[in-house]
């Protein structure tokens, strides 16, 4: 089917064409933004269809259907798909208004693009991998893309700690084949019930690990601080919002749909881990001063939001881990592409974000909240209701404490970390359309609801035993 | 045979963990393109199976075909640790044109002087803040 292959194709023969283009010059840039708005307006018709119809499917090449790798797209991989490349369209259109300084990086940012895509809507383990690791080795060529030390050693650091987790991942997958025979997700679903516990729970763990290196989660978030307070704003923004989704979506499709049985058996331990990560983030991002460096605690804080939803389970557990994780990048990426603007538009821009962190109707972020709210209400876990309440105070205060630093202090000091010159109109209207989703959201939260509750039906129903 | 690649696994693995831990850059590079094959060890191990070439037309067919997922997969994971290791080497290329060494204390060293560098140039922060508090201790009548 068309739909499926387009936004692939589309990102693959952009990417190709301008990677050997000067990305400095704003045709390329605007180019590149073309090419990702497109596959994103295809990824939207493709999540309109999955609504309608159900799972869409294609065999790559033609191929029998037991034969060739197949692409399967289900409502959890096209909504995070449509979410992460809106925010990839956002981020690249601000960072081609501000003007683009290396070479390289409105490929590369498809290149992330086309591997972002490609892991939400196949329906293979091990092309999952293949299309992981291009959004990775892009991720880490696009930190290092400005070439000063400082970056290139953050990009070092980063890329390390990845690959790691990556080559982790690849053993899990090893390991997985050798356990079940197979390499369809489908099919991995359904042989995993049968596992002996402790074949499967080893499985489990190293998924774990290789998706919460990538998410950030407190003991693997080292790397995360350094790199989101290097890169640009535009790439931390795609970092944190699009990027990030691969852990949330990871730990979903393999703990969510594959591994259900270890999942629940570990939910203990996930909870506790989660809110380790909630407090550690939140009590970090407090200490700090610096815009962006608050932003990376704070994102290793929110991570653990989806942990703790994941620990209470359930279709209810998960609908809600699936909007906040909604919530959250928007939230992300919104902070990150208004924090380094200046004037009055901006600011307002920016306290849309802050309100959404902290959970403020009428915003996104509040609805993200209560759904976790609702799922540790249903299930009778106050203990983590409390944990949800506490981390919500403490982001209030981060978030506050930021913006009190940077816009209510007199000119001549703030101007020390601010750009001089007010925002431009095109950076001004990257960060106010995904302020308006936010707020639309907030509004009219209905599509982020149903998302969740659909995702969520499409992991279930994605269980082996049903 | 699993005892063999099992033992075999477990040395790439635990000598490229070790190198991964040092301080010379070129070593943890090194490290990692050993963890990288670790992993394709571990693919190749999990389809051992004995059987005729997997190639068609198959001559005769009541012997059992040796499974070729895996070779498959290990081809693309050598492919992707290629480029993996390139592009760290190239990341090292680059800091030691910029820092002269590849030894990660110096550069952390580096890096400490030059944000103590540009933290002196900085005026300290929050000196209106600072001046607000004095004017308060001195009183309402200051």
């Amino acid at each position: 089917m068309m739909l499926i292959a387009g936004p692939l194709l589309v990102l693959w023969l952009a990417g190709l064409a301008l990677a050997i283009l000067d990305g400095r010059r704003r045709a390329v840039g605007v180019g590149a933004v073309v090419a990702v708005a497109v596959a994103f307006a295809l990824q939207a018709v493709l999540l309109g269809r999955v609504l309608a119809d159900g799972p869409q499917e294609l065999v790559a090449g033609g191929w029998a259907a037991d034969v060739g790798i197949r692409l399967r797209v289900d409502a959890l991989g096209a909504v995070f798909a449509v979410l992460s490349s809106g925010i990839v369209v956002a981020s690249l259109a601000q960072a081609v208004a501000t003007g683009v300084r290396s070479r390289a990086l409105p490929a590369l940012v498809v290149f992330l693009t086309l591997g972002l895509t490609g892991l939400f809507l196949t329906g293979d383990v091990f092309s999952f991998y293949v299309f992981f690791e291009l959004a990775m080795i892009a991720a880490y060529a696009l930190t290092a893309a400005a070439g000063t030390a400082r970056e290139v050693s953050a990009a070092f650091l980063f890329a390390i700690v990845n690959l790691v987790g990556s080559f982790l991942f690849l053993i899990g997958i090893a390991l997985l084949y050798r356990a079940t025979g197979t390499l369809e997700m489908v099919a991995v679903a359904e042989a995993a019930g049968r596992l002996e516990a402790t074949t499967a729970i080893l499985i489990a763990i190293t998924f774990f690990v290789a998706f919460g290196t990538k998410l950030g989660l407190f003991p693997f978030h080292f790397w995360l601080p350094t790199l989101y307070a290097t890169a640009s704003p535009p790439v931390a923004a795609i970092f944190a919002g699009a990027l990030a989704n691969i852990g949330a979506y990871g730990l979903l499709r393999f703990g969510g749909a594959m591994l259900p049985q270890e999942l629940a058996l570990s939910a203990n331990a996930l909870i506790v881990i989660g809110s380790v990560s909630i407090a550690y983030g939140a009590i970090q991002a407090i200490g700090r001063r610096d815009t962006r460096e608050v932003l990376a605690y704070s994102s290793i804080g929110h991570v653990g939001y989806i942990l703790v939803a994941l620990g209470i389970g359930g279709p209810v557990g998960l609908a809600a881990a699936v909007a906040f994780s909604i919530a959250n990048s928007l939230n992300k990426a919104l902070l990150f592409l208004s924090s380094e603007l200046r004037g009055r538009l901006t600011a307002a821009i920016f306290l849309v974000g802050v309100l959404s962190v902290a959970g403020v109707p009428p915003t996104a972020g509040f609805f993200g909240k209560a759904a976790l709210f609702d799922a540790g209400v249903r299930a009778e876990d106050w203990i983590t209701v409390a944990l949800l309440f506490v981390g919500g105070a403490l982001s209030f205060v981060y978030v506050f404490q930021i913006y009190q630093h940077d816009r209510w202090r007199p000119r001549e000091e703030r101007e020390r970390e601010m750009p001089r010159t007010p925002a431009g109109t095109g950076q001004r209207l990257a960060a106010g359309a995904v302020a308006l989703v936010v707020l639309v959201l907030g509004l009219w939260p209905q599509p982020l609801l149903a998302a969740g509750r659909d995702a969520a039906e499409a992991i279930v129903t994605a269980r082996g035993d049903g | 045979m699993n005892l063999v690649f099992a033992l075999a696994i477990g040395i790439v693995f635990g000598a490229g963990v070790y190198l991964l831990l040092q301080a010379d850059l070129l070593r943890v590079v090194t490290g990692l393109a050993l963890i990288a094959n670790a992993a394709s060890l571990t693919l190749m191990a999990s389809g051992l199976s004995r059987g005729q070439s997997p190639i068609l037309p198959l001559p005769g067919d009541d012997e059992p075909v040796s499974d070729p997922l895996v070779q498959a997969m290990t081809l693309t994971a050598i492919v992707i640790g290629f480029a993996t290791t390139a592009l760290l080497l190239a990341l090292t290329v680059v800091l030691y044109r910029r820092r002269h060494s590849v030894d990660l204390d110096d550069l952390s060293r580096e890096e400490a002087a030059a944000s103590a560098r540009d933290e002196e140039e900085e005026p300290a922060l929050d000196t209106w803040s600072e001046m607000a508090l004095a004017d308060d201790a001195e009183g309402p009548a200051g």
